[in-house]
């Protein structure tokens, strides 16, 4: 049995355990004894972007084909006894599901009853990956189908050419499903070979939020952990330039007003700590968020809406950018007036109460979030990842600094660096 | 979990409170439900939005914004929607307890008095909502009448309902139409604010870590003070199935195609009841669930499309089934999604996928009181049920539930309307 570090939160009176499974897992347990449901998910550090990685073992680079970790996800699903997950699932009463990202492919599913024995069914089936060519060949035209309807999605197609607009050679800017020619040449071979490299424990997550005992959690992986080798694995990105591609991507779509991007690219050579994305965070709320100056500006002038307006930190493995996105008749004057907010708080600073209400903001949001044992599971699985710590943010919200904020303000949202992205009628 | 506690505050005001600490939030929901009629319900979808923006104690957005940031990033938020054939105005009020915070502030409080003066005491000019502030909400109202276009599954959806229930109080927007939306003045919602508070129906949640009773006592007071002409809402009307299945279709510039079937049930909350739990379970085992019969068969085993599932609205007893489907598909897809609604009206289901249904149902009901967004809608819902019943009581009523009455309820199923969003080329041919 492995032993179990706790994790205490003592601002929100919650705590969790973590612990590196003899089989290399990493496992989460967070007991909500109060909680009628649990959820799990079990996940790899694997994602759309590791379309190229260099393997310990190996002396080159292996490339594979755009849209193959989300191919991989939706084959894991089938078993070599011919019985779907979902069948299996459907035995427990579970909700099941998956998704891949950028950076991480998350099986997962949450329950209110059955909870170990749904937690035996997801050890089991992504552990055991089952492709034949006919299935695969299946896979090719739903796959494709979902593409096509990301095809007629405007908020989809403007993100990616905002990210096409701001990344020459990274793999970020590619569709995460691929596109109907990349998906075309997988094969169950090079299925085979994803797995084997990218799901093994060592490279894995497992957290199980919810009314669990950890006894019972650890007793179910001892049970179903099948030791693996250790396949070390490096991410491969080709060299990436700090300049952008090009600052301003327009393309006519199904809209009736036309949305847009905004984005800065940074430097993504390290990635952000837990306290640096708290930074980020505040900042992103004072600079934009409903009590700004600027959301006000951008309201009076009609060129903005509430329901839509929005800001984010999105980054991972040697990406890294500030998104505004929305919806307007004039995204360029929404720009405009961003750059300007941005360089007077460069110049000038932010006011103690903008700080202070932007940090409460951020901070009255994490809490909200141990409400939920799906938002919990799925963000220690992503801070980990990320080599953060869920446990540690809700300190480092609380402590972050006025000048630290502004400190980072002065590597982040340079003007030479942004990329503006419409879709328009 | 902590007891439900409800209560009549004044004739048509309801107070409902689920209080526990298991929650680091809370939140306030008071929820005006108004008959849904074309000549209100532009001026009535812009009411919460109004009353939400500021109020005399916070005259403007920024003042509001800043104060709610104060409060932790609470938030004052509106929406409006449909349940039966009465249009809801929503205004809620939700932030992190007490205990949680930096510096002691008392949170629940504050949000109470905020959203009391938000709802009573709104900022107006000559008796009027001001110029400004309508223009703001009016502009935003048309942008999101525009913005559900670019959604085509909710476009789908909405167009489907709109032409089968034309005539019906369900076909009629959420928002009302954008020329109604468009013609209106600054005295039409000024009115319609006034009448809400006299008349509406209305349903106070008090959900999470909070003391329910301070906020009870705050808006006793504050309805004292209004005239009261209320009369409760008509139940909805259900019309029969047609007889010739009714067909609509749009063309727009898109890449895959979307279909959906209207199908009336004949089973609701106000018209049988009793068989509301075997009509639900039917919808589960039809499209549902994963190993439903639309998800296995249509989907994965014909492939024919990318997703396909049906919704029960246990409220007016409608039922429809989204699809996404490729163009030169529709035809097929809708004969095999008749196909399969016949299969389970002839008891063609294995007891297996019976008991995945019900353990799934089961399952969700018992997740809903993790939720505080969920347990709202729960009891929302349930306004005009003869019996509101908690989600584990609604739980053993599904749990009871026969094969035989599943096949029962599938039998008063019959396809409407048709609607399909096709692409241009379709068009031209």
């Amino acid at each position: 049995m492995s032993s179990l570090q706790e994790r205490k939160i003592d601002r929100v009176g919650e705590s969790y355990f973590e612990t590196r499974h003899s089989s290399g897992l990493k496992i989460f347990i967070y007991p909500k004894p109060q909680s009628h449901s649990a959820y799990a998910v079990f996940g790899t550090n694997y994602g759309s972007i590791d379309n190229a990685f260099r393997r310990a073992d190996e002396q080159e680079v292996t490339r594979v084909p755009n849209g193959i970790a989300h191919f991989l996800e939706h084959k894991m699903f089938e078993n070599e006894d011919g019985v779907d997950t979902f069948a299996r699932y459907a035995k427990t009463g579970a909700n099941a599901n998956a998704y891949t990202t950028f950076d991480k492919t998350c099986y997962l599913f949450s329950c209110s009853g059955h909870v170990y024995d749904s937690l035996q069914i997801l050890l089991d089936f992504v552990q055991k990956p089952y492709f034949t060519k006919q299935t695969v060949q299946k896979e090719q035209g739903i796959i494709g189908q979902e593409i096509r309807m990301y095809d007629d999605d405007p908020s989809w197609q403007v993100l990616f050419n905002m990210l096409g607009g701001m990344y020459h050679t990274h793999p970020v800017k590619l569709d995460i499903a691929g596109s109907t020619d990349s998906i075309a040449k997988i094969t169950p071979e090079l299925l085979y070979e994803c797995h084997h490299t990218f799901y093994n424990l060592n490279n894995m997550a497992l957290c199980v939020v919810g009314n669990v005992e950890p006894d019972k959690v650890l007793a179910v992986c001892d049970k179903m952990l099948r030791p693996c080798e250790k396949v070390q694995v490096q991410r491969y990105f080709d060299p990436e330039p700090q300049s952008i591609v090009k600052p301003r991507v327009c393309a006519k779509g199904s809209v009736a007003t036309p949305v847009f991007y905004y984005g800065f690219k940074e430097d993504a050579a390290v990635r952000a700590t837990t306290r640096e994305a708290a930074q980020t965070e505040i900042l992103l709320q004072a600079i934009s968020g409903d009590a700004s100056a600027l959301f006000r500006r951008l309201l009076d002038a009609g060129l903005i809406n509430e329901s839509s307006f929005d800001s984010e930190y999105f980054e991972g493995p040697g990406y890294a950018n500030v998104l505004f996105s929305g919806e307007s008749k004039d995204a360029d004057a929404v720009a405009a007036e961003i750059q300007k907010e941005i360089a007077s708080v460069r110049k000038n600073g932010l006011s103690s109460e903008q700080f202070e209400n932007a940090k409460k903001s951020v901070y009255g949001r994490t809490v909200s979030g141990f409400n939920s044992v799906e938002n919990l599971a799925n963000g220690i699985i992503g801070a980990y990842f990320a080599g953060r710590s869920l446990a540690e943010d809700v300190e480092a919200i609380a402590s972050v600094t006025e000048a630290e904020a502004e400190q980072r303000l002065q590597k982040q949202m340079l003007p030479q660096n942004a990329v503006l992205s419409i879709v328009e009628p | 979990m902590n007891q439900i506690e409800q209560n009549t505050l004044r004739d048509g005001i309801h107070f409902r409170s689920v209080c526990d600490t298991k929650f680091k939030t809370f939140r306030i929901s008071v929820n005006f439900f108004m008959p849904l009629k074309q000549k209100t319900a532009a001026a009535n979808a812009l009411l919460p939005y109004m009353l939400s923006r500021c109020s005399s104690e916070y005259p403007d957005y920024t003042a509001m914004s800043k104060k709610m940031a104060s409060l932790y990033g609470a938030s004052l938020s509106a929406d409006v929607g449909k349940v039966g054939n009465t249009q809801v105005l929503t205004v809620l009020a939700g932030g992190i307890a007490s205990r949680y915070t930096l510096q002691g502030e008392d949170t629940a409080g504050e949000l109470t008095r905020v959203l009391c003066g938000a709802l009573f005491s709104p900022v107006l000019e000559n008796g009027l909502f001001r110029e400004e502030d309508f223009r703001q909400e009016q502009r935003q109202t048309l942008e999101q009448i525009d913005a559900e276009y670019s959604d085509k599954r909710l476009f789908a959806l909405k167009r489907c309902m709109e032409t089968m229930c034309a005539g019906e109080a369900f076909g009629i927007d959420r928002y009302g139409t954008r020329d109604e939306v468009q013609a209106l003045t600054r005295e039409k919602v000024t009115q319609a604010w006034k009448d809400m508070l006299a008349t509406a129906r209305v349903e106070i949640a008090v959900l999470g870590d909070i003391d329910a009773a301070p906020v009870a006592k705050a808006f006793e007071k504050a309805f004292g003070a209004i005239e009261r002409h209320y009369e409760s809402l008509p139940l909805p009307k259900s019309a029969p199935c047609r007889s010739k299945v009714l067909r609509a279709a749009d063309h727009q510039a898109v890449a895959q195609g979307k279909m959906v079937l209207g199908m009336r049930t004949g089973i609701a909350q106000f018209q049988k009841p009793e068989m509301v739990p075997a009509m639900r379970l039917m919808s589960a085992v039809f499209g549902g669930t994963p190993s439903s019969r639309l998800f296995l068969i249509v989907r994965e085993q014909m492939s024919l499309c990318y997703y396909c599932s049906a919704a029960y609205n246990a409220t007016n007893g409608l039922m429809f089934v989204q699809s996404g489907v490729e163009f030169d598909n529709m035809q097929k897809a809708e004969a095999a999604v008749l196909e399969q609604l016949k299969a389970v009206q002839q008891g063609d289901f294995t007891d297996e996928d019976f008991e995945a249904a019900k353990l799934a149902l089961v399952d969700s009901y018992h997740t809903v009181e993790d939720s505080l967004s969920a347990l709202e809608g729960w009891y929302l819902t349930q306004t005009f049920a003869p019996k509101v019943y908690s989600p584990e009581e609604y739980a053993a009523l599904i749990g009871a539930v026969s094969r035989e009455e599943v096949v029962q309820a599938a039998e008063g199923v019959c396809l409407d309307t048709v609607y399909c969003l096709k692409g241009q080329e379709d068009k031209k041919q």
